[in-house]
């Protein structure tokens, strides 16, 4: 068992996140100049800054593996996914649709996300948020969206 | 000492204008709203809300969303005393004592005597706000480029104090923060940085989508696992008029609790959490009988409370003076002000005169409006406790949605939403803190704005941190900070300070 509390521990995985940002960011920032203490370029400071993330990220992903630290906390994929999910129909339907549908949609998707939900609740909070939204954002504040497809 | 009184009734002038009214009532109730309802805390709020202040002028802005803040500590105690859950973060201690009142039916007692102080506490911040913001204020313009750098990384430090848990972890949260406060252009030549071909990081990550993933969405997640959001409540509230042998038990414990609150919220790394759990130690350490503390205690209600508001008024103080947030939810002030074109730090005061004293008059009417909401009104919001979190929980979604959306009207918006809300999904799994991620991404920019200008000044001498005077004992100040955080014997202390 001891191989698999090594890597799922917070420290070794942190560690690995943060490095793994820093890797990327780095990647980007070898693109920008850099420059000189004198004469700083767009890419000096974010370079100074990822390197040091990767320094601890590194330590974080070290220390994982030899001292011993709390496992990861349990991952619940039902209301994480349904809940990312639900915004992503938001987001797609916003402009395509108008707000009522995206918003509906919003949460018939979210609806999901917990056992608990009731249809006819989740349908009446539903249709409540998309007059409200659309009265309220539309008509009122006049985001520029239309109410309806 | 005349000229702050003549100042402050120039306040009132503004603030009592029918708009600026409306608008602090608006914070009030809203702030009074979310502390109520758990699962929802200040920081998502505030951004939520932040994109409908657009069309108002920033004084009105700002003095509703310092309401939401502010109020946010009247409503937290509320759910804290009659369910047992903890509205905010700030009221957990309080729950340990006001929940047991609740149960032996002195629910009104508690609430009363939560109010009171909160009251007493909220308007002694504002008066220190009035007094010591112009001095401060006056102190800082002395500063120059390497000072601010200092100060900012003061202010970092001081958020590792702020965040629980590892400090090395914090620390890392702060750098990831700086990282993302760089994407977007570049102050000097303009060049796109970090942004990955797409054009709408050209300004920079969002930031209410940033806030909104990580904190909102994230928090919604995370609660819809946990089982314990959900609330029974048949407490019933009984007399809200406290007995005269009450009043003189909690005077002292809402004295002690403002000085102690008065004085975390204007300390780096203070803040309003620390503030209430520092309130509840000190007044079970020097009670006569330790024991009745977690046995329905009133000053075990009355400190914590007190405190929380005086140092959620006080924390503005470094924020108008110096342009420095002391925790998450001024970092998002020092957002709001940029959006509305005023740059955070000590030029407020003198350019912005109706701003600052506009708010200040505004934080003590808000204050009584707060014990009006609170009282005699309670009623309806118990009754608002009834909404299960299986209905609360979409609503939620959709007005994160709309809110993130209607900044730019842009879906892309919504979609870095997502991202920020799985990264902010796994930090906390990862229990790391997000709060010191925040800090890092609004001060990035102004941190590297203030290193480049002062190596610029020094031609490349990064010794010139150390020869100004200012920049040096905030500099020591910061490793000292550290330093304190890293030795067992205040560590130690400041976990049981957590978990307490």
């Amino acid at each position: 068992m001891k191989p698999i509390t090594r890597f799922g521990n917070i420290d070794f995985l942190s560690g690995l996140l943060l490095a793994a940002i820093a890797i990327i960011a780095l990647c980007y920032i070898r693109t920008l100049t850099v420059g000189t203490v004198l004469e700083m370029g767009p890419g000096y400071f974010p370079l100074g800054l990822a390197l040091v993330l990767l320094g601890l990220g590194l330590c974080l992903l070290v220390k994982g593996l030899f001292v011993d630290a709390p496992p990861v906390g349990e991952f619940h994929l039902r209301p994480l996914f349904f809940i990312l999910l639900s915004f992503a129909a938001f987001g797609l339907l916003i402009e395509r649709a108008g707000i009522m549908v995206a918003i509906l949609a919003q949460v018939a998707v979210a609806h999901f996300a917990s056992r608990e939900t009731t249809v006819l609740q989740s349908v009446l909070t539903g249709i409540g948020c998309a007059v409200v939204s659309a009265v309220v954002f539309v008509l009122i504040l006049q985001i520029p969206v239309s109410i309806l497809p | 000492m005349m000229s702050v009184f003549g100042l402050l009734g120039h306040g009132f002038a503004v603030a009592a204008t029918p708009t600026n009214l409306f608008f602090c009532l608006v914070g009030a109730v809203c702030g009074t709203l979310i502390g109520v309802l758990p699962g929802l805390g200040p920081v998502a709020t505030i951004s939520l809300l932040l994109p409908a202040t657009f069309a108002l002028d920033p004084t009105a802005a700002i003095i509703m969303l310092s309401g939401i803040y502010y109020g946010a500590q009247y409503g937290g105690s509320t759910t804290a005393i009659l369910v047992n859950i903890p509205g905010e973060s700030t009221s957990v201690v309080t729950a340990i004592d006001g929940y047991k009142m609740a149960q032996q039916g002195r629910a009104g007692e508690a609430l009363a005597i939560a109010a009171i102080g909160s009251f007493i506490a909220g308007c002694f911040g504002t008066v220190v706000i009035a007094l010591l913001g112009p001095p401060l204020a006056l102190m800082t313009q002395r500063f120059a480029s390497p000072d601010y750098f200092s100060l900012m990384v003061l202010g970092l430090v001081s958020a590792v104090v702020l965040a629980n848990g590892s400090v090395f972890r914090a620390i890392s949260m702060i750098f990831l923060g700086l990282l993302l406060g760089m994407v977007g252009m570049d102050i000097n030549t303009g060049e796109a940085r970090m942004t990955f071909g797409f054009v709408e990081l050209s300004d920079g990550i969002d930031f209410v989508a940033l806030v909104m993933g990580l904190f909102g969405v994230a928090e919604v997640i995370s609660n819809l696992e946990d089982v314990s959001v959900r609330i029974v409540n048949h407490t019933r509230v009984g007399s809200i008029w406290p007995s005269f042998r009450v009043l003189k038990g909690a005077w002292g414990a809402v004295m002690r609790g403002t000085l102690l609150g008065t004085v975390f919220g204007i300390l780096p790394g203070g803040g309003a959490t620390m503030a209430s759990f520092s309130a509840y130690a000190l007044e079970k350490r020097i009670a006569k009988d330790p024991s009745r503390f977690g046995k329905g205690a009133i000053e075990g209600v009355a400190g914590p409370e007190s405190a929380n508001n005086a140092a959620a008024q006080t924390s503005f103080v470094p924020l108008l003076t110096m342009g420095i947030p002391t925790s998450a939810t001024m970092a998002l002030m020092v957002g709001a002000l940029t959006l509305h074109g005023i740059a955070p730090g000590p030029m407020i005061i003198s350019r912005q005169p109706d701003l600052f004293w506009g708010l200040i008059a505004s934080m003590f009417l808000g204050n009584v409006m707060l014990v009006i909401i609170n009282l005699p009104m309670i009623g309806i919001w118990v009754r608002l406790l009834a909404v299960p979190y299986r209905v609360l929980y979409l609503i939620i979604c959709v007005v994160c949605a709309i809110g993130v959306y209607s900044v730019n009207n842009s879906s892309f918006d919504v979609y870095l939403t997502i991202g920020f809300t799985l990264l902010g999904y796994v930090l906390r799994k990862l229990h790391a803190e997000p709060a010191p991620l925040l800090m890092g991404f609004v001060l990035g920019p102004m941190v590297e704005e203030n290193f480049r200008r002062s190596l610029i000044t020094s031609h490349g001498d990064p010794m010139i941190f150390l020869q100004r005077p200012i920049s040096f004992a905030l500099l020591l100040l910061s490793v000292a900070l550290l330093i304190s955080m890293v030795m067992p014997s205040i560590s130690r202390r400041r976990e049981e300070v957590f978990q307490e």
